[in-house]
């Protein structure tokens, strides 16, 4: 069954836009994060527009997060005062992004721009966590009951200026990290369509330092404003928000989550990790293999402009 | 049985309201404005005899509408003429600036490196014909009925190129278009029944501009245009995916708030459901 997009200006089967978006919500629900990172190259993989798979991919990740910020925040998960930092930053970042991002179309590189900045994202977070899952497996089967460190390690970071205590997160830190994380967050979030969460988190806990227990609470409350920002700026300044895709990947993340937290309690978290990281690794893989290709044709049009 | 019908359609519904009569071109150079789109000022067709006119031309639609169910579409186009003689129609879509990218290998990576700017481009083109085009447009109509090369050799470029950088973005453009079944590979037939009707099929594709489209049906005999019939034939978007068309364009920011209401209310009762399983 086909249904004609009418912001991407094109027809699309039904079914694979919604086992797009019930991907996206099957990973949401195993992993907590997005899934955005998966669902946008695919969407520009078979064949809509970037402008219009990025903006309208932002517009999914809001109902990704809320629905999974509302588990969060009821069980207390959510470390407002870090989110509101990370907020201000997202805010600017998000902005800016999709300024960026208009740019970049009317150059002509987006395209291109996506798909290094994913390569370059995924592969190094799918090797990090590829390598994390790994050694705490093997450290667990040559000492099962070592003692907990610190809870993080002191560098550089934590010396700089305007530090500011988080005390669900247990930190004393400067304010400035968590804006300039969600800066980048934010950018990523516009140029990118995804909501971050696959960088954020990792961040969060390896950068900031924070538990575990309130990152994916707080990385979702972040997210679901700046996908909120990125939405509204890409519909007010470039028209690129597709609804009617939106709301067929939506309905398939509806679907697809709770099939994801099933899949999630069953399996203990470093097998959570490890697919996790192989299934980043092979988007990259994937994406990588585009830009080297010699492509079928080298020829490929811009918008038109209608003249008066 | 059928062909009456197509008749009696022709009659009822072309009996002079759709399809505005063009004079043949006088000779000389090729008439400069055939990719304007069709000139409104003129008087609807009157018959330049009295009587039957020599060429009436229908669609079985007078619009091609781009509804939420849309996936291309296929036009009838028909009519009768007097014999003796051969049919070409020739379909237009609006002109406009297309920018043609070509990428290529920087440090073992593909990306766009070269891009030119085309004015004047349609955006869709077909060529249908009665007999073979080659032998119809050879015997002395090619300056008015112009084929896909000879119409995409009218296009200026933005920017001054060296004749052969225009040919490969010229190919390029074409590849492209090609791709999107916008400017169909293959020639179209006419059919022509009982020496006097006509019938050809206009392809449309999914991926398909908006805008008014120029379906020129010509009548020759002995390779001169003996007489023409121009049709508008508008292209858009209707119902739903017109509203949120117009809406998303002309009411940005308002359309960005409603799609984050929706997505967090479509959010909101996944999340419940998600809860409750």
């Amino acid at each position: 069954m086909e249904i004609y997009l009418p912001i991407a200006e094109q027809s699309m089967n039904v079914f694979l836009l919604f086992g797009l978006g019930g991907a996206a919500g099957l990973l949401a629900g195993m992993f907590g994060v997005g899934g955005g990172f998966l669902a946008t190259p695919l969407l520009i993989f078979v064949g809509i527009p970037p402008a219009v798979a990025v903006a309208s991919q932002a517009n999914q990740v809001i109902a990704n997060s809320v629905s999974s910020l509302q588990v969060q925040w009821r069980r207390g998960n959510v470390d407002l005062r870090m989110g509101l930092v990370l907020l201000l930053g997202g805010m600017l970042g998000s902005s800016a992004g999709v300024s960026l991002f208009t740019w970049l179309k009317a150059i002509g590189q987006i395209d291109f721009v996506i798909a290094v900045l994913y390569v370059i994202l995924l592969s190094s977070i799918g090797l990090l966590m590829l390598f994390e899952s790994a050694s705490t497996y093997f450290k667990r089967r040559r000492n099962p009951t070592a003692p907990r460190g610190k809870l993080h390690t002191h560098y550089l970071v934590h010396r700089l200026p305007g530090k500011m205590r988080f005390y669900k997160s247990k930190l004393y830190i400067s304010a400035f990290l968590p804006i300039g994380l969600g800066f980048v967050i934010g950018i990523l979030s516009a140029i990118l369509g995804v909501g971050g969460g696959f960088v954020l988190v990792p961040a969060m806990i390896y950068l900031l330092g924070m538990p575990t227990t309130v990152v994916i609470g707080t990385s979702n409350f972040q997210i679901l404003f700046v996908a909120a920002n990125v939405t509204f700026l890409q519909a007010a300044t470039n028209g690129t928000v597709d609804v009617v895709l939106a709301l067929l990947l939506i309905l398939g993340g509806v679907v697809g989550a709770p099939i994801g937290s099933r899949i999630a309690a069953r399996l203990p978290g470093v097998v959570l990790r490890a697919l996790m990281g192989v299934l980043v690794m092979a988007v990259a893989t994937e994406l990588l293999f585009e830009l080297l290709r010699t492509p079928a044709s080298p020829y490929s049009l811009g918008p038109r402009e209608v003249l008066p | 049985m059928r062909r009456l019908v197509l008749l009696l359609l022709a009659l009822t519904v072309c009996g002079g309201v759709c399809a505005q009569r063009i004079e043949p071109p006088a000779s000389g150079p090729a008439n400069p404005t055939f990719g304007a789109p069709p000139d409104t000022r003129l008087p609807p067709s009157v018959p330049s005899s009295p009587g039957m006119p020599e060429l009436i031309v229908d669609l079985s639609q007078p619009r091609v509408s781009i509804t939420s169910a849309f996936q291309g579409e296929s036009l009838l186009l028909f009519g009768m003429f007097d014999p003796p003689g051969e049919i070409v129609v020739v379909v237009q879509g609006p002109a406009a600036r297309e920018t043609v990218m070509r990428k290529e290998r920087f440090l073992g990576l593909w990306l766009n490196t070269g891009r030119l700017q085309f004015d004047d481009v349609p955006a869709y083109y077909f060529i249908a014909a009665s007999a073979p085009l080659q032998r119809l447009l050879a015997r002395g109509a090619g300056g008015e009925i112009l084929s896909l090369e000879d119409r995409l050799a009218t296009i200026r470029p933005a920017r001054q190129r060296s004749p052969a950088q225009l040919a490969e973005f010229r190919q390029g453009l074409v590849e492209v278009k090609r791709r999107e079944d916008l400017y169909p590979a293959n020639f179209g037939h006419v059919t022509v029944q009982a020496a006097r009707l006509f019938r050809a099929e206009l392809p449309f594709p999914s991926r398909l501009p908006e805008g008014v489209y120029d379906v020129r049906t010509y009548l020759l005999r002995d390779g001169k245009i003996i007489t023409a019939v121009s049709r508008p034939l508008p292209v858009g978007k209707v119902g739903f995916s017109a509203q949120l068309a117009g809406w998303s364009g002309e009411q940005g920011p308002l359309y960005g708030l409603a799609a984050i209401v929706m997505a967090l209310v479509l959010g909101w009762l996944g999340g419940a459901m998600l809860r409750r399983l």
